[in-house]
C-alpha cells in the first residue's frame, strides 16, 4: 500500500471512529448543552475528514478538541481508546506538518511501532505475572471486575480450564505479534486475530471504542511492514 | 491558565508515549453505591446502574456502534479510581451528577460511596473506601455534567 493510500484509508477509518465516539457523547442528558455543541462540531469535522473535504485543517481541529476533552474530563473519558485516538491524530497531524517525506514516514512509523508495542508490552506484563500464568487473572476479571456487561458473563469465572486456555491464547498472540512483521501474509493473519480479540473484548466487556480505534491504526502497520521488511 | 495548560500537557504525554500495560494486574474493582436520605424518594444503599442479568446477541452487536450508557459507566469507574488515587472535586462532581441524573427529582439528600471488591483467597471482599457528605438532590439536579 502506498504512503498516500495508507494516509487516506486511515483518515476515513479515523473519521468514522471519531464520528461514532462523538455521536455517543451527543446523547441527551450526559453532558451540558454547550459541551454537546463541541461534540457536534467534532462530529462534523470527523465526517468532513471521511469525505476528504477538510484535510488537514479538520484534523488539526480534531486534535484541538481532543485536548479540550482531556481538560473537560480531566483525563481520558474512555481510557486506552481515547489515548489511541489522540496518538493516531497526533501522528497524522505530524505527517501533515512534516517538512519532507522522510519526517512524514518517521511520524507514521512511530504509530506503527506503538501499535506493535501495544500488543507486545501488554503480553509481556501479563506473562511476567503469576496470576496470569495460572489463569486466575482472567478468572478475576470475569468474577468481580467492573467490565463484564452482564451478570451472566460472570459465570465464565466458573470455567477455569477454558479461561486458562483463553488467557494463554491472548498472551501468546500478544507476545508473538512482532514476529508477524517478518511476512506480509502473517501480518494480515495476526491483525485478523487481534481484531477478533478486540471484538471479543467489545462483546464481553463493552469496549466497543477500542475495537474501532485499534483498527484505524492497522493500515500504518501494513505500510510499515511493506516499507521496512 | 498556566496551571490548566500544564495539567493538559501532563495528561497528553501518556497518550503520546503510552505504557500499554493493560490488565497488568486485576486491581480491586470499584462500584458506585448511593442512597437518598429523606424526601419521598428515600432509598437505602444500592448499586448505581447494576448490570442486567443477561444481554442478547442482537444487543451486543448493536453496542458495537451505540454504547453511550456503558461507556459512561466505565467513565464512572475511572472517576471512582481517581477519587482514591488522586481525589478531586471534579471526579466527585462527575459521579454525583451522573448518579443524580437517573433519579427522580426530589427533596432528599444524595450520598454516594465507593465500594471496592477484591479477592482474598477464594472469597470476595467488599471494602468501602470513600463516602461523601450528603448533598441536596435539588442542588445537583440543577445542572448537567
Amino acid at each position: 500500500m502506498s504512503f498516500e493510500a495508507t494516509l487516506r484509508l486511515m483518515e476515513v477509518l479515523l473519521g468514522l471512529a471519531i464520528a461514532q465516539q462523538s455521536l455517543e457523547h451527543l446523547k441527551p442528558g450526559q453532558l451540558a448543552v454547550n459541551h454537546r455543541v463541541i461534540f457536534a462540531i467534532r462530529l462534523a469535522l470527523a465526517l468532513s475528514m471521511v469525505l476528504g473535504y477538510s484535510a488537514p485543517y479538520g484534523m488539526y481541529g480534531l486534535w484541538v478538541v481532543a485536548l479540550w476533552m482531556l481538560h473537560r474530563f480531566q483525563g481520558p473519558y474512555n481510557g486506552g481508546s481515547d489515548k489511541m485516538t489522540l496518538l493516531i491524530l497526533t501522528c497524522l497531524c505530524l505527517v501533515e506538518v512534516a517538512p519532507d517525506q522522510y519526517w512524514q514516514e518517521v511520524a507514521l512509523s512511530y504509530l506503527a511501532v506503538q501499535l506493535v508495542l501495544s500488543y507486545f508490552v501488554s503480553g509481556w506484563v501479563k506473562v511476567m505475572n503469576p496470576i496470569w500464568r495460572d489463569g486466575n487473572a482472567l478468572r478475576d476479571v470475569f468474577r468481580y471486575s467492573a467490565y463484564p456487561v452482564s451478570e451472566g458473563f460472570r459465570q465464565w469465572a466458573d470455567r477455569p480450564g477454558v479461561l486458562w486456555v483463553m488467557g494463554w491464547g491472548v498472551m501468546l498472540l500478544e507476545l508473538a505479534f512482532p514476529l508477524a512483521l517478518m511476512n506480509p501474509i502473517a501480518l494480515k493473519f495476526a491483525l485478523l486475530c487481534t481484531a477478533a480479540f478486540h471484538f471479543a473484548n467489545a462483546c464481553f466487556f463493552g469496549l466497543n471504542r477500542f475495537f474501532w480505534i485499534w483498527l484505524c491504526a492497522y493500515p500504518a502497520l501494513i505500510w510499515f511492514q511493506d516499507r521496512i521488511f | 491558565m498556566l496551571t490548566s495548560l500544564l495539567r493538559v500537557i501532563s495528561l497528553l504525554l501518556p497518550a503520546l508515549i503510552p505504557s500499554w500495560r493493560f490488565f497488568k494486574t486485576v486491581a480491586p474493582s470499584p462500584r458506585v453505591e448511593y442512597r437518598v436520605i429523606g424526601g419521598a424518594g428515600a432509598r437505602d444503599w444500592q448499586e448505581d446502574r447494576p448490570r442486567p442479568r443477561d444481554i442478547s446477541v442482537a444487543a451486543l452487536l448493536w453496542r458495537m456502534v451505540w454504547n453511550p450508557d456503558w461507556n459512561e459507566q466505565l467513565f464512572l469507574v475511572s472517576c471512582a479510581e481517581r477519587m482514591i488515587e488522586e481525589p478531586s472535586q471534579h471526579s466527585l462532581d462527575e459521579i454525583l451528577t451522573r448518579v443524580a441524573r437517573l433519579l427522580p427529582v426530589g427533596q432528599g439528600l444524595l450520598q454516594i460511596r465507593l465500594v471496592f471488591i477484591s479477592r482474598e483467597g477464594d472469597a470476595l471482599v467488599k471494602t468501602v473506601e470513600y463516602e461523601c457528605e450528603p448533598v441536596p438532590l435539588s442542588r445537583i439536579k440543577g445542572g448537567v455534567a
